[in-house]
């Protein structure tokens, strides 16, 4: 062994500790939260009740330990990347949303809107997976219970339209809100084009 | 004649009787698996199957990704939660009547990673959503977050 040289079990060991070191340093802070932005670009808010201490995140990439044992704290994106990565990519293509209106009384649709029909088509197949809700509503106008039934009839016959355009496997959950729901409020007995409509969401 | 009659009706009835029991078992599902990769599982009243896009998800579902596996879920509210790898998630209620005024989601994440989109449930009742985790709860007004939890050592 020559002067310069440190002894092997020496090196072992600074090796070791400046490993420790900076895999400490990677693995950033244990279990915690961290905020951002809603897909539409919203922010919204994230509270902790820990078990030592309660903690609210009001801005983006602002972290909390889930114990809220410490103030809120930034996040890099680095890290981010490093724990969220994989749960991110994973996530699913976004739940969307298209509204079809009716001419009054029955369940023939707007000219639009039957042109709209294609287009949620489209939507749907070129998900990996979908399951889709079909709401019918109405307007105001006749008794509750007849709208009932006739947003029922609006979202049977639609659900039955999509199955003949290529859906016939999909999972369809067909539901009325009759006048209960209104897309825009009205008194009793108000004839309202925009709330005689089929909500489809795609998920 | 009267034979056939009464045959018909105990069909009828039958048919009837068992129709609550069909509608019953469609809604026990409160949301569908979209994306897989790598091995993870969806346990449902003790019954195990591995996820699958399409695989229901159940109140008392478990889900669990292997080391190196993720997956995602998107709710009937449009809530959509999506795992990494070596996670643990179970849902402990789910409610979602908007007309009665009935929502609530709540979830535990025993281990690993999650990225949260808020759905219906959250804008309609913010107090309604919770992830509990083993250190603590978290609460959530309407946006999307990400969580971690490191297994105890």
């Amino acid at each position: 062994m020559s002067r310069n040289q440190l002894p092997a079990p020496v090196v072992k060991l600074a090796c070791a500790a400046l490993l420790a070191s900076l895999l400490s340093a990677c693995a950033g802070p244990q279990s915690y939260v961290a905020l951002v932005p809603s897909p539409d670009g919203s922010l919204g808010k994230v509270s902790v009740q820990g078990q030592r201490g309660d903690q609210l995140l009001t801005r983006a990439k602002q972290g909390a330990l889930l114990d809220g044992s410490k103030p809120p704290f930034d996040v890099s994106d680095e890290q981010l990347q490093r724990d969220f990565g994989a749960a991110m990519r994973a996530r699913p293509v976004l739940p969307e949303q298209f509204l079809l209106y009716f001419e009054t009384g029955g369940s023939e649709l707007t000219a639009e809107s039957k042109a709209l029909l294609q287009r949620v088509v489209q939507s749907a197949l070129a998900r990996a997976s979908v399951d889709m809700s079909v709401i019918g509503h109405s307007d105001t106008q006749g008794a509750a219970d007849a709208n009932e039934a006739l947003a029922l009839a609006r979202a049977t016959a639609i659900a039955e339209q999509l199955r003949g355009m290529g859906l016939a496997n999909t999972a369809m959950a067909i539901e009325s809100h009759g006048e209960r729901n209104l897309l825009v409020p009205t008194p009793d007995e108000t004839a309202e084009p925009r709330n005689r409509r089929v909500e489809i969401t795609l998920r | 004649m009267r034979l056939l009659q009464n045959i018909s009706h105990a069909l009828c009835a039958a048919a009837l009787a068992a129709l609550p029991v069909a509608a019953a078992a469609q809604s026990a599902g409160v949301g569908f698996v979209k994306t897989v990769t790598g091995d993870a599982w969806v346990t449902t009243t003790g019954q195990r199957v591995k996820a699958a896009p399409g695989t229901e998800v159940a109140i008392g579902s478990q889900i669990k990704t292997a080391p190196g596996a993720s997956l995602g879920i998107t709710f009937k509210d449009n809530t959509v939660m999506s795992f990494g790898p070596d996670t643990e998630m179970t849902v402990d209620a789910y409610l979602y009547a908007p007309a009665q005024g009935q929502l609530q989601l709540s979830t535990s994440l025993a281990k690993g990673s999650l990225n949260y989109v808020s759905g219906v449930i959250a804008k309609l009742k913010p107090d309604a959503v919770t992830v509990k985790t083993p250190s603590g709860i978290i609460g959530v007004r309407g946006t999307q977050f990400l969580a971690k939890v490191e297994a105890p050592q």
